[in-house]
């Protein structure tokens, strides 16, 4: 058994065993060391990449009663690899008025960032690309450039509906920033900790904690999260930086052959990533009863991203001041107060003699405290719900208040002009 | 040389001349996107230092929020393109950052200036000194690991950064409230009474500016006296 457990750990260790050995110890050896791990790395991402764009194909064409791809190799299983040969053999173009550098470095921006997200993501205990003590708040730092490269893409076109796509992308990518990184902070003051690694253990109870995921302590963190995470990819239901019915196909109209590939590659995954994070952050990350604990992982995301293909299967888009308003007037009030509520509850029910000592409180059982933060975080979200479900209807009344007598003017003048 | 020295180095020339690009480049597009480029690199110093935190600080504040306004700002105005990339305050900003610029020097530098203010600092506990390692002279120390922890502490403690820390919430919520005002809803009576108030006040200086120039004046009366032709 723990063979399996440990074998990407082993092979990895093994390969690095058999470079010192041909190399040395030094210099040399940890650069070769380094580049195999960046592609080994690489390779996982765009690995995913690839099985995620046939999957994706497919359950979204069940779910609209669809085939999907069918004809290159048995079920279509091979149609990434046609995709891709068909990218690599298209025409190269670049608009007679781009901005030249602006627009050939825009993709490439967007794929090397989507990929670096990956380096600080534990696959499995001791695999991991690096163990970085902020790697929470690098994954969101990270995330933060592609904002930079989409504006290059939608500027450096110079076309109004990729200018368009880039407007809108920094309106949605900016504003849901702010709810994502506010849902992190509950996960990093529960752990002590911004490393992925510490923030896994902490949910499997390797290292103390309580042994349960996040997302039974902190639903509405975890809720929220998976939706500012959406709107951050930019998929749908909040695919307005590239609304085909809209503005074409926003920022990347102009792009054509394997620069567009880059793109999509970047796009799926960022999407990716934000499963990755889900399932890293609220989900436990590779901790799991009997199977391998990159198996687990890989399972973990995988379910993350269902959820994605099924809410981009069925939901409309929605409008951008639905979008912003949903934002700024929900989903960030909402998370403050979250933020403050756990803030207050860690302080007042504290679980660790220690602590109890230091800061005083009311000392009770970890399972109590689980019960506790989760049935408060259950409750707000409950009532947030509720409040907003009524707001929103006030308003859909009134909407339908003020067409109801625009239509009735119209008849009259109608009427009068008869 | 080390493989620190050399990072430094290309980071240096990446951050200096993208910096210089910035100043003298036409496209204002282009002059965001080399200071980018220069924010980028002092990311790099700061993981050179060992401070990832503030590498991925300087990086989600500074690439990922101000840098974004800055494009945007850019693509509102008019001219993105030939911009001249000089203005008549040159000599003074020349004149002021020289006068910076050798500040830093005698700060920074590992020579022995003894400066009052200087040496000896401490930041969150743990001593900070910016010139002067003890063994290694002209080499910044490394950030302790527990710098971020120190960090955290130093912002809350009122007796140092707390202070500062609040003030600067404060300024930023005087200017997100500045910003809501000035794009609040109006209601069509208010924006008519606000253009007649800006049309009177208009009115008022060129009325002023005629009774200084009565020339112009004249000018303009020939120019409406031809337009009433016409």
């Amino acid at each position: 058994m723990d063979i399996i457990n440990n074998l990407v750990k082993d092979i990895g260790d093994g390969i690095a065993a058999a470079i010192i050995g041909l190399l040395g110890q030094g210099l040399a050896a940890d650069i070769v060391i380094m580049a195999i791990a960046a592609i080994a790395v690489f390779a996982v991402a765009s690995g995913g990449f690839a099985a995620l764009t046939y999957a994706e194909r497919k359950i979204v064409a069940r779910i609209q009663d669809r085939v999907g791809p069918n004809q290159a190799g048995p079920f279509g299983v091979l149609q990434p690899i046609a995709d891709a040969v068909k990218l690599f053999t298209k025409e190269d173009t670049t608009p007679a008025s781009a901005d030249f550098w602006v627009y050939q470095l825009a993709p490439i921006i967007v794929a090397v960032f989507a990929t670096l997200t990956f380096t600080v993501v534990p696959f499995a205990p001791g695999v991991v690309g690096t163990n970085l003590n902020i790697g929470a708040f690098y994954i969101i730092a990270i995330g933060s450039a592609s904002t930079i490269a989409i504006l290059m893409a939608g500027w450096g076109s110079n076309n109004k509906y990729s200018l368009l796509g880039a407007f809108r992308t920094v309106a949605q990518l900016v504003g849901y920033e702010v709810p994502m990184l506010l849902n992190i902070i509950p996960v990093i003051m529960l752990t002590g900790s911004m490393s992925l690694v510490d923030i896994i253990e902490r949910q499997t109870g390797v290292n103390g904690g309580w042994g349960v995921p996040f997302i039974v302590i902190m639903p509405l963190s975890a809720l929220a999260f998976l939706i500012s995470g959406i709107a951050e990819t930019g998929r749908s239901p909040f695919d307005l930086l590239e609304a085909e019915s809209e503005i074409v196909a926003g920022f990347h109209v102009e792009y054509s052959g394997m620069k567009f590939g880059l793109i999509m590659m970047g796009e799926y995954m960022n999407a990716l990533g934000v499963a990755v994070m889900f399932s890293v952050l609220f989900l436990g990350g590779y901790g799991g009863p009997i199977l391998p604990p990159y198996l687990w992982l890989v399972l973990k995301t995988f379910g993350v991203f269902l959820v994605l293909m099924w809410l981009r299967g069925t939901l409309p888009r929605v409008r951008i001041d639905q979008l912003l308003n949903m934002n700024w007037k929900f989903f960030v009030p909402l998370s403050v107060i979250n933020l403050i509520m756990i803030m207050i509850l860690g302080k007042v029910f504290v679980s660790d003699p220690a602590l109890f000592k230091a800061n005083g409180g009311i000392l009770i059982q970890p399972f109590a405290q689980v019960i506790i933060f989760g049935a408060s975080s259950l409750a707000l979200l409950i009532l947030a719900l509720a409040v907003v479900t009524r707001r929103v209807r006030k308003d859909r009344l009134a909407e339908a208040e003020v067409l109801q007598q625009r239509r009735e003017a119209n008849q009259q003048i109608a009427a009068a002009m008869h | 040389m080390t493989v620190a020295q050399i990072v430094f180095i290309l980071l240096s020339v990446v951050g200096l001349g993208a910096a210089l690009l910035v100043v003298t480049t036409r496209n204002l597009f282009h002059a965001a996107l080399y200071l980018i480029a220069s924010f980028f690199a002092v990311s790099g110093f700061y993981i050179l230092l060992e401070a990832g935190f503030f590498a991925a600080a300087q990086f989600l504040v500074y690439i990922g929020a101000i840098s974004i306004l800055f494009i945007f700002a850019t693509m509102l105005t008019r001219t993105v393109r030939g911009m001249v990339p000089r203005n008549s305050q040159w000599q003074a900003a020349l004149f002021v950052s020289v006068i910076l610029f050798v500040a830093m020097l005698l700060i920074f530098s590992p020579a022995n200036f003894s400066l009052p203010f200087g040496q000896g600092r401490t930041f969150g506990g743990a001593e900070w000194q910016f010139a002067e390692v003890p063994n290694k002279p002209g080499v910044l120390r490394d950030v302790p690991a527990s710098s971020i922890n120190d960090f955290g502490r130093a912002l809350v403690d009122l007796n140092q950064y707390g202070i500062a820390l609040l003030l600067s919430g404060l300024l930023l919520l005087i200017g997100m409230v500045g910003a809501i005002w000035v794009a609040r809803e109006r209601k069509p009576r208010e924006i008519l009474a606000e253009r007649a108030r800006m049309a009177a006040e208009e009115a008022e200086e060129r009325a002023k500016a005629a009774a200084k120039a009565p020339e112009v004046s004249v000018a303009h009366a020939a120019v409406a006296h031809d337009a009433h032709h016409h």
